[in-house]
Parts: C-alpha cells; structure tokens; sequence
C-alpha cells in the first residue's frame, strides 16, 4: 500500500489528537480525584462536593489559552442525599474566540426539578448515555448545546465509578470555533484536502473552506470506514488508516474517535 | 417611490431606531405573562427580585418595576413583603385560559399570520437543513421524542411539540435556529399551539412527526421544510377561526350597548 502517503496524514491525525489530549488527561486528572473523595463519604451531598468541584474546575477554566468553555461534574440521579437531579457545571465568562477576556468563572443555572416544564432528564442525552453504557470517555459533537454553552460545543465526558456504581461523570466542553482555530494550523501543511470528521462523519473542520462545519462529509464508504471508531474510543485503542473506493484515506486521530480524511 | 430605495431607508431607520424605548415594560410583562400562561413559571414560584429580573432582561430596574405591577393587576402576581417577601406566582387553568383568549382577541389576523410567517421560517429553514444533516443517532433521536409524546392533553402535546422542533432545530447544527426556535416558543408556542386543546390536533402532530422524521431519513430537504410549514400553517388557521368563534361570542353584548347608547 501507499505507505508514504499514508505517513503525512498520520502525522498529522497524531497531532490532531495531541490538540485534544490534554484535555482527555485534564478530566481523567478529575476523575480520579473525585473517586478519592467520594469513596471515603457515607452521605455524598451536594453542598460540600460544589465548592471543591467549583475550585478544581477554574484552575483551568481560567488558565490563559485553556481550550475549554465549561466543565464539572454531573451526578447520577439519586446519588447525592441533598440533590436528587444535580449539574455541578462552570462556564468560563469569557469567550476567548470573540476577543472577550475571561473573567472569573460563573456556574451553569440549570433546572434540577423533574416537575418544571423545562427540566430535562440529562440520563437521555449523548453525553451520558454513552459513557453510561460504554463504562468510558466519549466525545460528543459538535452538536448544539442548547443546555448549557448555547453554542456549537464539543463534550468530552468520563463516568465516575466507585464500586462498580456510575455516581456520575465528570467532563468538558470545547467550542467548535476555537477547535476550528487550534486545528486549522495543523492541517495547513498538507497538499490534499483534508477534513477532521466525527465517528458519524459530521465535519469539525476541513482545508477546503467550502465544506461547512456541521455538515456531514458523504463519501463512498465513509460510515463503513468510520464505524470502528466508536467501540474503539470506548476500548481506548488506536484502528488502522483505511483507503476508500474513491481513494481517500481515513486515518484515526488517536482514540479521540475524530478521523482525518485525506482525499 | 421604487421599492428598493424605500427599503434601505427602511433598514437605516432600524439601525438608529433606540434600543431602550417604549414598550419595553410592556415586552417584560408579555413575556412573563406567557411563561405564567404556559405553566413555564408554576403556580407559587416565586419570580427573581425586581433588580435580578432589571438584570436578566436587560432592562431598567423601573422597567422591570412597571412590568410586576402590571403583573399584580392581571392577578398573576402576589407580594409578599418581610423577610420572606417577594413576588410569587398566582395560578390556575381559568386564568391561563382567560389570558390566552384575551391575547388571541387583541391580535389582529395579519398579526397572528405574520407571527406564525415568522415561526415557520425559522422551523422550515431549521427542518430543510436537518435533512441533510442528520445522522443515525440524531434520526434516532427525533424518533424517540415522538415514542414518549403524551397526546392525551394539550400541555402533554405542545410540549411534544416543543422538543421536537428544537431538536429538529439542534440537528440544524446552527445555534442561531436553536436560539430562534427557542425564543419563538417561548413567545408565541402557546398561542400558537391552542389547537391542541382538540384531540384531533394532537394526533395531527404526530401525523407530521412521522412525516419530518421520513423526510429527513430520506434526505428529502423540501419535504422537511413543507411538512413543517404546513403544519404551523394550519395551527395558525385554527387559531383564526378560534378568534372569530371568541368575537362572535362576544358580539350580542356589544350590540346591546349599542343600541342602549343610541
């Protein structure tokens, strides 16, 4: 097989997924200091879990050129004794992307009364069915997160297990606009039209300035192609490039579940 | 005068027309009354203080003052003063219902039809984009919307209503739609969805989910956007005929003051 063609876009699907790694590492960081916390608590309770959540969050919500929007925790319904329904989520107050500081951190205003017309059943959505069901971190988006950025939003959520029980997950949202900022760099040096697609082939960002974001990239054999990458994302290995009839090549980004494709 | 010059002036007058003007109490006092109509702010909750709502809204603390005022004088609101004071929430299904017949009375036809012109354009355009966009995942989720609607009451359908055109606006992938469909139910869901009072209605939205969710699996764009256009379409014409049943009900009495005056 081309070989050599293959290795450019390898090299940089791998420093696609350099881009998105840290962030992976940062919540991975949370989760396992949540689990030391909560393990040793009989009666978890909201009231004193926010605040540490809240302090561990900002450190990075503040950190100048922090890729991420918004972060925290999300308990399983029923596990806090003082909160049955319970968002433990920060936004940054700034928008970095739109030339507007950040200043300090504000907590997500979400409804947790199951009776409220407007109450949501956060178990139904992506971002915690799939770690739910997988028992690993998954990347959701870019999707509309008319729940809490209200805008083009990248999620990455891990479950917090203790015991074998799912108390929640902890996790991070990214903007697809300054993912598109940090990701178009790495994709300038190249002399095909590459495009970074999801594991549903939805385009997160591409050379060719005509292929919408959002938009799904429909190749012949691209869902085939993509089709490993969820059960890959959730077993943390890497699959192999494959090449579609039409020629391009499909290169996995890491275990991020984004896929580059080269054509 | 040539329609293209008459509208740039119409444009320019937009741009300097002033932010804060009048009417802006009354704008606080309509979307409130709509939340309060709607059962989105229930019975005995209790509303954020005058300057958080001044906050919330943009707007004057005296606007937001006004607007509570006027709240009390429909009786919608309660003041509690002391420590535990605040305005609180005062409602019933009489009074939802009075409010909504009173809004639909004091809309003009070109308005409701301009109101659901302006919704249909927003859920059309949103729906037409979904088809091409939507993955298995997002098909399947619009599916599971409609598996879980309650038909059985009006509020169980709107609110089906509700969550499927913001999803079939999420899957848009556009955040203005999102935000534009939001805002809109907000404002005129509603009025604009009173025809779910009727079973008849309510089975017709599952009608017309059945019929989206087959456009968009279809990739068919135009018959996305025309199912959903039709069916706000028709929501409005319900509603017209519901205000001329309300200004027929209405009439006899005004006849007789009439011919008591003259």
């Amino acid at each position: 097989m081309t070989q050599a063609v293959a290795t450019g876009a390898s090299a940089i699907a791998g420093r696609i997924a350099d881009v998105i790694d840290p962030v992976f590492a940062l919540i991975d960081g949370w989760q396992h200091d949540l689990v030391e916390r909560l393990s040793a608590e009989p009666e978890p309770r909201a009231a004193d879990l926010d605040p540490a959540v809240a302090a561990t969050v900002a450190a990075e919500l503040d950190r100048p050129g922090t890729l991420i929007t918004g972060a925290g925790f999300v308990a399983a319904p029923g596990y806090l004794a003082d909160a049955p329904w319970h968002l433990a989520w920060w936004l940054s107050d700034g928008n970095p992307f739109r030339g507007v500081p950040a200043r300090g951190i504000r907590r997500l205003d979400a409804v947790s009364d199951p009776d409220a017309e407007s109450f949501r059943d956060y178990t139904t959505l992506e971002w915690w069915r799939v770690p739910e069901r997988t028992g690993s971190r998954h990347l959701t988006g870019p999707y509309v997160d008319y729940l809490c950025t209200d805008d083009y939003t990248v999620t990455v959520t891990t479950p917090v297990t203790i015991d074998d029980d799912m108390i929640g997950l902890v996790g991070a949202d990214m903007y697809v606009a300054r993912l598109e900022q940090v990701l178009l760099p790495v994709l300038r040096d190249a002399d095909r039209t590459l495009t970074v697609v999801n594991a549903s082939g939805r385009i997160v960002v591409s050379t060719d300035p005509h292929r919408a974001t959002g938009a799904l990239l429909r190749l012949d054999g691209l869902p085939e192609a993509l089709a490993p990458l969820r059960e890959a994302e959730a077993e943390g290995r890497v699959t192999d490039a494959v090449r579609l009839p039409g020629g391009a090549d499909v290169v996995p980004c890491g275990d991020t579940s984004l896929a580059l494709v080269a054509e | 005068m040539p329609h293209a010059t008459a509208r740039a002036d119409a444009a320019r007058a937009v741009v300097f027309s002033p932010l804060e003007g009048a009417g802006r109490a009354e704008l606080v006092e309509q979307r409130l009354t709509d939340a309060i109509a709607s059962g989105v702010l229930r019975d005995g909750e209790r509303l954020p203080s005058e300057a958080d709502l001044a906050k919330f809204l943009g707007v004057a603390p005296v606007t937001a003052r006004e607007a509570l005022v006027a709240l009390r004088h429909k009786g919608l609101v309660r003041t509690r003063r002391g420590r535990d004071g605040g305005s609180f929430v005062t409602y019933d299904d009489d009074v939802s219902l009075r409010l909504t017949e009173e809004r639909v009375r004091a809309m003009s036809r070109i308005e409701l039809r301009d109101l659901s012109l302006h919704y249909a354009a927003i859920a059309g355009m949103a729906a037409e984009v979904a088809a091409d966009r939507a993955s298995d995942d997002d098909l399947q989720s619009l599916v599971e919307i409609d598996a879980r609607a309650d038909l059985a009451s009006p509020g169980g359908a709107r609110r089906a209503v509700g969550r499927f055109q913001l999803e079939v606006a999420a899957i848009s992938q556009s955040p203005r739609l999102v935000h534009e469909e939001l805002r809109l139910q907000a404002e005129t869901g509603v009025l604009l969805w009173m025809c779910l009072r009727e079973q008849e209605y309510r089975d017709r939205t599952r009608e017309h989910r059945l019929e989206v969710i087959a456009a968009i699996r279809a990739a068919d764009a135009a018959s996305a956007r025309h199912a959903t256009t039709t069916h706000i379409g028709s929501a409005v014409e319900w509603l017209i005929d519901e205000k001329v049943r309300l200004e027929a009900a209405s009439a006899p009495s005004l006849a007789r003051e009439e011919g008591s005056t003259s």
